[in-house]
């Protein structure tokens, strides 16, 4: 039913997970093979050539985060997959961790190779251990077949790869505070600078990519950069996107789509329409911590510039959609909810801040706000945003940001009435 | 360096400076609550966010950012004031305001934030915490209601103490600073998160409800304990020490201190201290007026001096003035008996080092510890002795990678920090350890050769010393040994550390020469950065033997005073700041002396078992008491000043020993302790370019920040053998005391109240014995008991015991030895 060329979920098939042999027919570590006879600083070229943005959410250019590492140092340095993936709403590394693991782990290896890193770490949510088993086979299958350990296909290359499965918290999506979790500490965020390029885990130099970006490395290698340029739908995007669709739709699941397909064609096409035949009220295009879009969006291309021009984001790609009857006052008190309980408690504003927005929302929902705290809310959201010290408490500002310009009426009509209009 | 422009003014400050470093540099105070001048940039309270033009659409946080060529900041605007409001609002939301009963009331820095932006209201219905406060022990209270999180606790314990009790517990709103699993904190009471706490939250129970903030006094002096010369602020009101207070603007400790420093003030108040002179009349000793006690004292030295002469014994906590004047009644008697800290357990820096590298001092100096690349530390005890070198230590680890390697027969402290390498030795081997590394850097040509005398000798003197005879005797591992002795080699600044005291007097001389052959080939001494360091006990070891408080031409040294007097070879003894009994080895042979002695003379703050048996006991002060210097163990020079009166009649040391000169005649007389250190200049050339009254708050360091060797000579030393038995036993110096004197301080008390011996676990079951059982050590012929410490620190056979308790007669059975053989049973 996907019309759209399959690069990432091309081997997956429902209820299975992709072994080494199959995986290999279809071209696996073709790309590894490839990349070995390159120098490491050609990969980085390639990489930046393609325009890979990272998946994890913040979507910097990956090759570009390659360039700032500091490959030629001596000693240690290493590569972590960031697979936190608490985001809620999103879904989309476990899809693919579920059907084909292979492809991070080659990935992983070219990455490693490109940055002369010495060992890599694979940092898994702590629920998702089908995934940290399929990746654990996946890494004896490939060190078996020589695509892993010593001398790397005779290339003289050496990488050992470990599967870390987290303690489960959602700033270890964070990836200083990920790195702090690794080395068995408080994941709390850590000051930059240094960055993790040149003081990192164990303090040694360290880059840290999503589960998804590192899956694509190996076919930018093997079809080149043009390729998957084209891809993508806009002039300016590149590659493929793997959307997790959640909420109000008649199918919620994960699809890979070309980068730029329109938000209607996704919510329509893939998602299957909204519910009982419902209207489209609003959407998280890319997890909960980015700014809603509305009908109006329907037509916007989802990539990463059209959507940061309407003031929302891409992110993970988790789409979660809203149908005509919801409260968008208790979707976002929800959502804020789960940000301040998330918070590490760091950084004050985060820490003290959220709550407070939390407690303002929780205030206005059940009809008992009154005008000052539609103010205080708009200016708390002005404190908070930009003000932390990581992005955690930035994200959790984008839903109600946007909730305060999309949705003012909604917000007014709580006070007005006394209680939800919803209810 | 770098140029910037904040708030209009030109900076031009290093490259590794922050933002927040360089505001200060040009007198612009940004607001921090988390920020600490000696930890690593935290960022976390938000307050000092400013504007910077380079990184517009954000507020940058000036303490966590470094400064960049051409950066343009602002530091206060409107935007920004209202940011650090919110700030404040945020953290007043679950803030008490329990000011009026909170003993920070006047120094909170939440209460100087809240006074600048003018505001304690908020627009939240929040919720206070309640939580219990913990005051289960005696020393540092916590109330986290009153927490700010900026985790300047947590952060202090890890960063500089290295000792880890605090951490962040909960998420978001819940978070809170707990200790391991949330119980109350049972750490080494070293305080330092008092001193950093920047609210109520924590703070020193020894102080509460005792005074406000402005009612104190603060004195700027250096600790009377260890030779590390901290600076100690102290809290006076009325007349006594209330508070040691925190200060990180002088000295060479910034700010850090030890459990010693922080709360072992309180012996200087103790009411057991002497207050009048006491004369023995019909075997009693009985309180009269000072002339009578003076004539008393000098009537019966200076008979003693037309007999067969009097004995000195000083302890190193005189100031350096004090040892002049004792230098000169020295003279004045006519003795050269004259001698300090049991004689002994210096002789690594007067002999050692003098013999080696002409010089008697270490040779470099604390600040430049926390650079060097590889720092070998000789016993794990160097922590205990001296524990703000120790947190010195960490730091060099910390943050600049440094690698520790500690030769020891016991694990520590030092030998818990991070990457440190434990060579761990049969006890009382480090000596063959030091010269098998030796060995390792000539046989393997990485020895820096040129200009060393004596080297063929030397070399022919190791033959037997290879890392695989050695390994065998000590347990080392050769491998671990030579890998060492390389690193030592192939670093570019490195230092060794070796403390001395009196429990460690074995060989003393041989260990330090050992040391020093080490460093000379590796090239250590003189070189900048890098320094050998031998650090004394006490306060001021260091200017005892930079004055020459030492036997002169052919006078006893203090053993050898002490067994003529036993002998009743010698007629008198005058004893000062020391208790011999309690604390030096071989306490039946100074109860001997004492006993035989036919007049003696002790002054001291408290009436110790040596003083007991005296027949004159002079009341003196403590460092608290009196103005003069003290010479740290890396040649700083720093003033003493007098915080409070002493009690009852108690005089100076100095005040007592010129009182004395003039009745034995001596017309000599100073006035002021600047006078005398003028004096001094003429006798110690390495004192006389510093004038007193310009002595800063940073101290004057003798002989240079790199201390040059005057002569580059190797030393052969060999190692004794230990006896060889079941048990050994060592002693040493514990973390919680220092000396005699903390033992009467209800700080260091209340943590380590009583004397012990320490155990491993295997020993302990294979014994039956349990923590706090009563335990028989039996050795040169004497039993004495001791309660259980069982703990995993030292290895199968070895027993440890620290020598502050005198009650506990442990210098009954060790006589000056690395090692006593002993039998144990329960």
């Amino acid at each position: 039913m996907n019309d759209y060329p399959q690069v990432l979920f091309k081997n997956r098939l429902p209820g299975e997970t992709v072994t080494l042999r199959s995986y290999e027919k279809t071209g696996g570590y073709q790309g590894l093979r490839k990349a070995l006879k390159m120098s490491p600083n050609e990969i980085c070229e390639l990489v930046k050539d393609s325009g890979l943005r990272g998946r994890g959410g913040a979507g910097f250019p990956t090759g570009i985060k390659w360039s700032f590492f500091p490959s030629k140092a001596p000693g240690e340095k290493y590569l972590v997959c960031n697979g936190d993936e608490m985001e809620p709403g999103t879904y989309k590394d476990r899809q693919l961790l579920r059907a084909d693991p292979h492809q991070l782990i080659e990935g992983m290896v070219i990455a490693s190779y490109a940055l002369q890193a010495t060992a890599g770490y694979i940092f898994l949510r702590y629920a998702y251990e089908e995934c940290a088993q399929n990746v654990e086979r996946a890494i004896a299958e490939a060190k078996a077949a020589g695509y892993l350990g010593e001398n790397i296909l005779g290339s003289g290359f050496a990488l050992s790869l470990h599967v870390h499965r987290s303690a489960g918290r959602y700033i270890l999506g964070e990836e200083t505070a990920l790195l702090n979790g690794l080395e068995g500490k408080r994941p709390n965020p850590r000051a930059k600078p240094p960055f993790p390029a040149q003081r990192g885990l164990f303090g040694k130099p360290t880059n840290v990519n999503n589960v998804e970006t590192l899956a694509n490395v190996s076919h930018i290698i093997n079809h080149g950069p043009v390729w998957f340029q084209e891809l993508a739908l806009t002039i300016e995007g590149s590659g493929t996107k793997l959307f997790g669709l959640s909420g109000h739709l008649n199918r919620t699941t994960c699809f890979e789509l070309p980068l730029g397909i329109p938000l209607r064609e996704v919510v329509e096409t893939y998602g299957g329409g909204i519910r009982q035949g419902r209207a489209f009220k609003a959407c998280l295009p890319g997890g909960a911590s980015t700014p809603y879009l509305t009908a109006e969006h329907l037509d916007l291309p989802m990539d990463f510039n059209p959507l940061e021009e309407v003031g929302s984001r891409i992110g993970t790609a988790g789409v979660t959609v809203f149908d005509e009857t919801t409260c968008m006052v208790a979707v976002t008190r929800n959502l804020v909810q789960f940000f301040a309980r998330e918070s590490c408690g760091f950084c004050t504003p985060c820490r003290d801040g959220l709550p407070m927005v939390s407690w303002l929302l929780d205030k206005i929902e059940h009809g008992l706000g009154n005008h000052d705290d539609l103010c205080l809310l708009a200016k708390q959201v002005q404190n908070i945003t930009g003000r932390s010290f990581c992005a955690l408490a930035e994200g959790a500002m984008g839903p109600v940001e946007s909730l305060l310009r999309l949705f003012e009426q909604e917000l007014k009509d709580h006070i007005q009435k006394g209680q939800c209009p919803f209810l | 360096m770098v140029n910037l422009t904040i708030d209009g003014k030109q900076v031009t400050v290093s490259k590794t400076a922050t933002i927040y470093d360089a505001a200060k540099e040009v007198g612009i105070n940004i607001p921090v609550l988390c920020y600490a001048k000696k930890l690593l940039p935290y960022g976390a309270c938000r307050f000092c966010l400013v504007q910077v033009e380079q990184m517009k659409g954000r507020l940058i946080p000036a303490c966590t950012t470094p400064v960049s060529e051409g950066m343009v900041v602002t530091t206060t605007s409107e935007e920004i004031q209202k940011v650090r409001k919110t700030v404040m609002e945020f953290l007043l939301v679950n803030h008490v305001l329990d000011c009026p009963v909170c003993d920070k009331g006047g120094e909170c820095d939440l209460q100087d934030l809240a006074y600048e932006f003018g505001s304690i209201s908020n627009r939240f219905e929040g919720v206070k915490f309640d939580l219990p406060t913990d005051e289960i022990n005696p020393l540092i209270e916590r109330n986290m209601n009153r927490c700010v999180l900026c985790g300047r606790c947590v952060r202090v314990c890890d960063e500089v103490v290295g000792y880890g009790s605090y951490s962040f517990i909960n998420r978001g709103f819940e978070t809170k600073i707990a200790t391991a699993y949330d119980r109350g904190l049972n750490c080494e009471f070293c305080g330092q998160c008092v001193s950093l706490c920047p609210v109520g939250a924590i703070l020193p129970r020894p102080f509460k409800f005792k005074a406000r903030p402005w009612q104190i006094k603060e004195v700027d002096s250096v600790c009377g304990y260890c030779g590390n010369g901290c600076t100690v602020t102290l809290g006076v009101l009325d007349n006594k020490i209330e508070t040691i207070r925190f200060n990180d603007e002088i000295g060479v400790n910034d700010g850090n201190l030890c459990i010693r420093g922080r709360f072992g003030y309180a012996y200087v108040n103790h009411q057991k201290r002497l207050t009048k002179p006491l004369v023995r009349k019909e075997g009693q000793l009985v309180e009269v007026e000072w002339d009578e006690a003076l004539q008393v004292a000098a009537e019966g030295l200076s008979n003693a001096q037309n007999g067969q002469g009097v004995g000195i014994l000083s302890g190193a906590r005189l100031t350096n003035e004090e040892f002049f004047l004792l230098k000169n009644l020295a003279k004045t008697i006519g003795t050269d008996h004259l001698d300090h800290s049991g004689g002994e357990c210096y002789k690594g820096v007067s002999e050692g080092l003098n013999e080696t590298l002409g010089v008697k001092a270490s040779t470099g100096t604390f600040p430049q510890l926390e650079s060097c690349d590889v720092i070998l530390a000789i016993r794990s005890d160097f922590w205990e002795t001296h524990p703000v070198v120790g947190m010195v230590v960490n730091q060099a680890i910390r943050r600049n990678d440094a690698q520790l390697v500690v030769v020891a027969d016991k694990r520590g402290k030092l030998t818990k920090l991070p990457r440190a390498r434990t060579l761990l030795t049969k006890a009382g081997y480090e000596l063959s350890i030091l010269n098998a590394m030796s060995k390792v850097l000539l046989d393997e040509g990485l020895a820096q050769v040129d200009g060393l005398q004596n080297l063929d000798a030397f070399k022919a003197a190791l033959s037997e010393y290879t890392p695989e005879n050695v390994a065998q005797q000590t347990g080392v591992d050769a491998d671990l040994l030579k890998d060492s002795a390389r690193k030592l080699a192939g670093a570019k600044k490195s230092a060794i550390l070796l403390a001395y005291g009196l429990p460690y007097t074995a060989q003393s001389k041989e260990l330090a020469a050992a040391a020093a052959n080490l460093a000379l080939l590796a090239g250590i001494p003189g070189r900048a950065g890098s320094g050998l360091y031998l650090c004394g006990e006490k306060a001021n070891s260091q200017g005892a033997i930079d004055l020459g408080v030492l036997p002169a031409g052919n006078g006893l040294g203090a053993q050898q005073m002490l067994t003529a007097a036993g002998e009743g070879k010698l007629d008198a003894l005058y004893v000062i700041a020391e208790d011999p009994i309690s604390s030096y080895p071989d306490r039946q042979m100074v109860e001997q002396a004492m006993d035989k002695v036919g007049f003696s003379v002790v002054q001291d703050l408290f009436l110790s078992a040596t003083a007991e048996k005296a027949d004159v006991v002079f009341p003196a002060a403590s460092f608290a008491e009196k103005e003069g210097t003290f010479t740290n163990a890396e040649r700083r020079i720093q003033r003493v000043r007098q915080g409070i009166k002493s009690p009852g009649e108690a005089k100076t040391d100095g005040a007592i020993i010129s009182a004395l000169a003039n009745k034995l005649g001596n017309t000599l007389s100073f006035t002021g302790e600047a006078a005398i250190f003028a004096e001094i200049g003429k006798d110690v050339p390495a004192y006389a370019e510093f004038n007193y009254h310009e002595i800063g708050s940073q101290g004057v360091v003798w002989g240079g920040e790199t201390l040059a060797p005057t002569r580059r000579n190797l030393v052969s030393v060999s190692a004794e053998q230990p006896a060889s038995a079941d048990y050994h036993l060592v002693t040493g110096s514990a973390l919680y005391h220092s000396g005699t004197v903390s033992v009467h301080a209800s700080g260091p008390l209340a943590v380590m109240p009583e004397a012990y011996v320490e155990l491993g676990r295997e020993d302990a079951a294979a014994l039956g014995v349990n923590d706090g059982d009563l335990l028989k050590v039996a050795g040169n012929g004497v039993e004495i008991q001791l309660k259980a410490k069982v703990d995993n620190r030292l290895p199968k056979g070895l027993l440890f015991a620290p020598y502050h308790f005198g009650n506990a007669g442990l210098n009954k059975l060790y006589r000056g030895e690395a090692v006593v053989a002993v039998s144990v049973s329960k």
